[in-house]
This record gives structure tokens, C-alpha cells and sequence, in this order.
């Protein structure tokens, strides 16, 4: 397999034009999509650069912390007068009207803490994109990074320095967080 | 008859004049996103002699006035307070109810002005979502004091204890504590999720303990386009979800009172009553809250704006029409049901000993706002917003007082009727619990960006203005 070097295009914060045409640019020297990932300090959308759409499973692990909130309340509306029934003259053992109120907080519970969960397992998770940071990333800045073979290399840098782009080369992520 | 005619065209503004005013506004006042970075990390580590001494105090307030008087309430017993039959329910339930309604307003100011788009929350979203955590912190200590004998406290959690008897699901407090527990978490998440970005920029920027906090809690944030994604779709999740959670926690509290046979609180009304009520509270202290930021934590001047304060303002006048209106609708329609006992009751609140706190009540909540909110210049003045705010919160406590204790003093038995009067220990812990509050707020502004850089950023980039004919129109467009 051929070797391939990380890269990071820097453009300015008012370059979004010049990093969608850079983007298209890098597309046409034969580098896909999955190589490439776009970094910065405000959030662009998918559409705004020509990028892909972005996929993730926080809404699904959401809807199954609410389930399993459901199912918990369920054990407590209807599982715990079972458990142990005091039986109350007149009155039902298990009543649908107030169990509503379980029901409602704890999918609620399950629902919110599970899309915390959610978002906080993903990001945490190790990434098959191009890795790289530059702290002039969360001063607005706009980073283009990927994975290129050496003999591009004069042509990428021609192209991406006539857009405006400032190249960094062997950026890392080390010491961005506790791993 | 002779009209004067004067020509429009002196009062014309050129399109370029009118470009200048509209930089009053935030959003179209742009500068570059390293500037606004550097100006909320100076907010952060800009420290004064008087912050500190402001520390210090409300310290050692703390300490006295909370932990000392509350660690005195538990070794003595409940029995020191004012709250003996027919009160059992005074200044404890009171300011748990008045900080649950405080907390309302992070939620509303940040997830529904989220919801709906507007621009002006930008940069006070978080100040908001701060107040709600730190208002629930608050306003949680307040069923465990009230609890007296506080280690027992566990008995309320869902599990079985030693005789294999479950708490009672169907008792409205149990319903609280679980509201509680689901707002607080859900709220101080809703306050994280959105730090993230903000928490990678400190970390970037910051040495020694500072960044090896803000990288612990930055998560390892980049910036790339699957966090972002993630993010919004999380906050989306967050803002739609959390919004009948919020009114959820608030008609609990209301079922508190009235689920029971007591007169005066067997309202239907009462839960949508006192969510409005929260709302007019909470809306009012991130007012009273942006104004002391704005006067104290340094570069704030930038971010928090009149118009910011305006706004705000006209959302308070609103939601104290709508207060209004529940209070009226529910005054009427016990009076117009004519039971001795909730007439007797609507006297008493009216002519009795305490009435004082049931016209300044409507004298805080309603006349003050209503006569100086509709002027826009008054709006616009930090100073007097910070007086109304605060009126219209003393308002809403003097509300809860004469829901509790002024009502639970005169119910059927005309021989148990009695007054309530807060002794020392209920005063301190009350005066203790606020100033637990300002304490986490005034070492939070130190701790976090205060303002969501990236948010402002967001919007700026989204605002243009555009020339239409002879003039210029400010424009939004939506970037997500």
C-alpha cells in the first residue's frame, strides 16, 4: 500500500468560498471523500461546503434510553405494587392516571442522559478520518485535512496555496484530551 | 387651512449612516473570532481585589448563614422554626418553590428561543442555562432541610427498604423528586453539551490547572464535521425534550398544593399558574443577572447589549400580562364559588394582618411592570430593568408566601386558625441559599466562558444586511 502523509490546509475565517473550492479541487486529484475531513471553529454545514452528509448514531441511542426509561417505569408503576401489594380499601392497586407522571420523567431521564451518553461515547471513540488539529483552529479558522500520496504533493500544494491555504504537514492530536 | 410641509429628505438616512446604526446590534457588529475569543478568556482570568472580597464573604456567608444554621436546625430539631400547627409548610417550601421557579428560565430563554430561532439569545444563552443549574442546586437543598431528619433522606429514592416497601409512586412528592432529579441532570447537560466548543478554545489557550481542567472536560473536541453534526443533533434533542420536562417540574410542584383538600390550593389551574409564574421569575433574574455581568465581568459591554436587555424586557411585560391574567382567572373563579371557607380565605389575604404581602404582590408583579415596561427607552436602561427585575422576584416570593403559609393559617377549622411567623433559622438559611447561589455564579464567570463564543460567531456570520431601494435592511439567513 502506498504511503500517504496527513496534511492540513489552513484558510482563513473568511475563506469558507476558498476552502469549497479547495475541497472540489482535492476531489479532482482523485482524493475521495472518506479521506478528507473538514475542521473548524464554527460550525459550516454540509451543504455549504460540497461535502457529504455526516452520520450519526446520537439519535438512535436516545430512543433507547427512552425505551429502557419506559420500561423502567413500567416496573415501578405496575412492577412494585406487585412486589408487594398493600391493598387499600377502594382503591385500585395499580392506577393508570398517576403512572403517566412516571412514565413521562423517566423516558425523559432515559432519553437525555442516553443522547449525553451518546454524544459522549462518539467522541471518544477513535475516528478513521485524517487526524490533525491546530489550536488556530478555535480562532475561526478553517482546516482542510487529508491523507494524500507524496507524489501529489507539488500539485496539492500549488492549489491549495493559490486558494490561500497555509499547508501544515505531521499535524496531531496528541494532548487534545485525557488518552 | 395652512399645512406645513416640511421635506422628508432632511430626515433621510443614507444607506451608509443606516449601516452604522444598525451596529448597535450585536450580530452586525461582527469582529474576527480571535478578538472575541481573547475578550471572554480576559473576562475569565480578570480578577480584582473586590471579586475576591466578594468571595470571601459570601463564603463565610455560606458557611454562617446555610451550613452552620442548617447543621444547628438537624442537632437541635425542626422545632426551632416558626413552623407549627396549622403551618407545617413556611419558608422552606416557599423558597423551594421560588428557586424551582428561578431555574425555569434557562430552559426557556435558551431551548424554546432555540426552537424558535431567535437571534437576540445568542450571546446570554448560557448565562441562562448557568442560572437553572445553579437555581436547581440551590432550590434542592430545600425538601432535605425541610426533611429535618435529612438522613433519612433515602427513603424517597425508588428501592425497596428492609420491610420490602416501595416508596408510594402515586404521592405528588415522590413525583417531585424525580422531576427534580430529571431537570437538574437534564439541565446541567444541556448546559455542557454546548461548552464544548467553547471548553476546546480555553483549552487551547490556557496553561497549568486551567487547561488540564478545560481538556478533561473538552473532550478531545477538534471541531470536525461529525462533532458538529453531533452536537446539533444532541442539541436539537436537548432543546425539544427538555421544554416539557421544564413544565413538568413546575406543575409537580403546583400538584404539591394542589392535589390536596386544601382550600385555596385545589385549583386545576394551578399548574399552568405556576409555570407562568416560574417563567416571569426566572425570565426577570437573567435580566437582573445579565445587568451585574454587564456592569462587572470585563469586555461584557461588547455581548450584553441594550437590545439584549430590551427584549427581554418585553418578554417579561408579556409573561407578567399572562401571570395576571392566571391570577385573576383563579382568584374569580374561587371567589365566584362561594365556599365560606376560600372566601373567607381571599379576605383574609386582602384585609388580614399580612395583607401588606398580597398588594405588593400585585403591586411588584403587575403595576411596576406594566407602568414601565411598555417604554422602550426604560427598557433599555440596565438600571432600572435591574430595579423592576428584582421587584417583580421579591413579587413572586411574596406569591409563594401567601400560597403557603397564608393560606394554610385560615382552612375550615376556624378555632386551628393561626399566623406564621419565620423565625431566625428559617431567614438564615433562606438569605443563605441566595447567597449560595451568587457564590457558585461569582466562581463560575471565572471558570467558564460565560459567553458562547461560537454561538455569537454563528449568528454574526448568518447576519447581513442588504440594500433594498433607498435604504438598508438587516437580514438573517439560516446557516444549519
Amino acid at each position: 500500500m502506498a504511503r500517504r502523509i496527513i496534511h492540513l490546509a489552513l484558510f482563513k475565517e473568511d475563506q469558507v468560498d476558498e476552502t469549497a473550492e479547495a475541497l472540489e479541487a482535492l476531489r479532482g486529484m482523485g482524493i475521495v471523500d472518506r479521506d478528507i475531513s473538514v475542521i473548524s471553529g464554527t460550525p459550516f454545514s454540509e451543504k455549504m461546503l460540497g461535502r457529504p452528509m455526516t452520520w450519526t448514531r446520537v439519535p438512535i441511542i436516545a430512543i433507547a434510553g427512552a425505551v429502557v426509561g419506559f420500561l423502567v417505569a413500567a416496573f415501578l408503576n405496575f412492577g412494585t405494587p406487585l412486589l408487594y401489594p398493600i391493598r387499600v380499601g377502594g382503591m385500585a392497586l395499580q392506577t393508570i392516571p398517576t403512572s403517566f407522571v412516571i412514565f413521562f420523567e423517566l423516558t425523559m431521564l432515559g432519553l437525555l442522559i442516553s443522547t449525553f451518553i451518546g454524544v459522549f461515547v462518539e467522541s471518544i471513540s477513535p475516528s478513521y478520518g485524517p487526524a490533525g488539529y491546530d489550536p488556530r483552529i478555535s480562532d475561526g479558522q478553517i482546516g482542510v485535512l487529508f491523507w494524500a500520496p507524496p507524489e501529489l504533493d507539488p500539485k496539492l500544494h500549488e492549489t491549495l496555496t493559490g486558494l490561500g491555504a497555509e499547508i501544515i504537514h505531521g499535524t496531531e492530536t496528541k494532548k487534545l484530551w485525557l488518552f | 387651512m395652512a399645512a406645513e410641509v416640511k421635506p422628508i429628505a432632511n430626515t433621510l438616512h443614507t444607506p451608509s449612516e443606516e449601516h452604522e446604526e444598525l451596529r448597535e446590534q450585536l450580530m452586525f457588529d461582527p469582529r474576527p473570532r480571535e478578538e472575541l475569543n481573547r475578550m471572554v478568556l480576559d473576562s475569565m482570568t480578570h480578577t480584582t481585589p473586590r471579586y475576591w472580597t466578594a468571595v470571601g464573604v459570601l463564603t463565610v456567608l455560606v458557611l454562617t448563614l446555610l451550613l452552620g444554621m442548617w447543621g444547628y436546625l438537624i442537632f437541635t430539631g425542626i422545632g426551632i422554626s416558626g413552623e407549627r400547627r396549622p403551618n407545617y409548610w413556611g419558608i422552606f417550601i416557599v423558597t423551594f418553590v421560588f428557586w424551582i421557579g428561578i431555574s425555569h428560565a434557562g430552559t426557556f430563554v435558551s431551548a424554546i428561543l432555540r426552537v424558535f430561532k431567535a437571534e437576540f439569545r445568542r450571546p446570554f444563552t448560557r448565562a441562562a442555562e448557568l442560572m437553572t443549574t445553579f437555581g436547581l442546586a440551590a432550590g434542592a437543598l430545600w425538601p432535605l432541610i425541610h426533611l429535618g431528619r435529612v438522613w433519612v433522606f433515602y427513603w424517597m429514592i425508588p428501592y425497596p427498604n428492609a420491610r420490602w416497601l416501595w416508596p408510594n409512586f402515586r404521592s405528588p412528592l415522590v413525583w417531585d423528586l424525580l422531576a427534580i432529579t430529571t431537570y437538574l441532570l437534564s439541565s446541567t447537560i444541556y448546559l455542557f453539551l454546548p461548552l464544548l466548543p467553547d471548553l476546546a478554545m480555553a483549552r487551547d489557550r490556557t496553561t497549568g490547572w486551567r487547561h488540564a481542567i478545560y481538556r478533561a472536560l473538552a473532550l478531545g473536541w477538534r471541531g470536525t464535521e461529525a462533532e458538529w453534526a453531533r452536537l446539533r443533533k444532541a442539541i436539537s434533542i436537548f432543546a425539544f425534550a427538555i421544554i416539557p420536562v421544564m413544565f413538568s417540574v413546575h406543575t409537580i410542584v403546583s400538584w404539591d398544593f394542589a392535589m390536596g383538600m386544601v382550600g385555596g390550593w385545589n385549583s386545576t389551574i394551578f399548574g399552568p399558574y405556576f409555570i407562568i409564574g416560574a417563567i416571569l421569575s426566572g425570565v426577570s433574574a437573567v435580566i437582573t443577572i445579565l445587568v451585574v455581568l454587564r456592569a462587572t465581568l470585563k469586555n461584557m459591554t461588547y455581548f450584553i447589549r441594550p437590545e439584549h436587555i430590551d427584549a427581554l424586557g418585553k418578554l417579561v411585560l408579556v409573561f407578567s400580562m399572562a401571570w395576571a391574567y392566571f391570577f385573576f382567572n383563579d382568584y374569580l373563579v374561587q371567589w365566584y364559588g362561594g365556599h365560606d371557607v376560600v372566601r373567607a380565605l381571599l379576605s383574609f389575604h386582602a384585609s388580614g394582618p399580612d395583607a401588606w404581602i398580597w398588594y405588593c404582590m400585585l403591586l411588584f408583579n403587575i403595576v411596576i411592570p406594566w407602568l414601565t415596561l411598555w417604554n422602550k427607552k426604560l427598557r433599555r436602561t440596565p438600571w432600572v430593568m435591574l430595579v423592576v427585575t428584582l421587584l417583580i422576584n421579591v413579587g413572586m416570593y411574596f406569591e409563594r408566601y401567601t400560597i403557603i403559609p397564608l393560606t394554610l393559617g385560615h382552612q375550615r377549622m376556624p378555632f386551628d386558625w393561626g399566623e406564621y411567623s419565620p423565625r431566625f433559622p428559617e431567614i438564615s438559611l433562606a438569605l443563605g441559599s441566595l447567597c449560595l447561589f451568587m457564590l457558585l455564579y461569582l466562581l463560575a464567570s471565572r471558570l467558564i466562558p460565560m459567553v458562547p463564543v461560537w454561538e455569537v460567531r454563528e449568528g454574526q456570520e448568518a447576519h447581513l444586511v442588504r440594500k433594498v431601494g433607498k435604504t438598508v435592511v438587516p437580514t438573517v439567513s439560516e446557516l444549519d
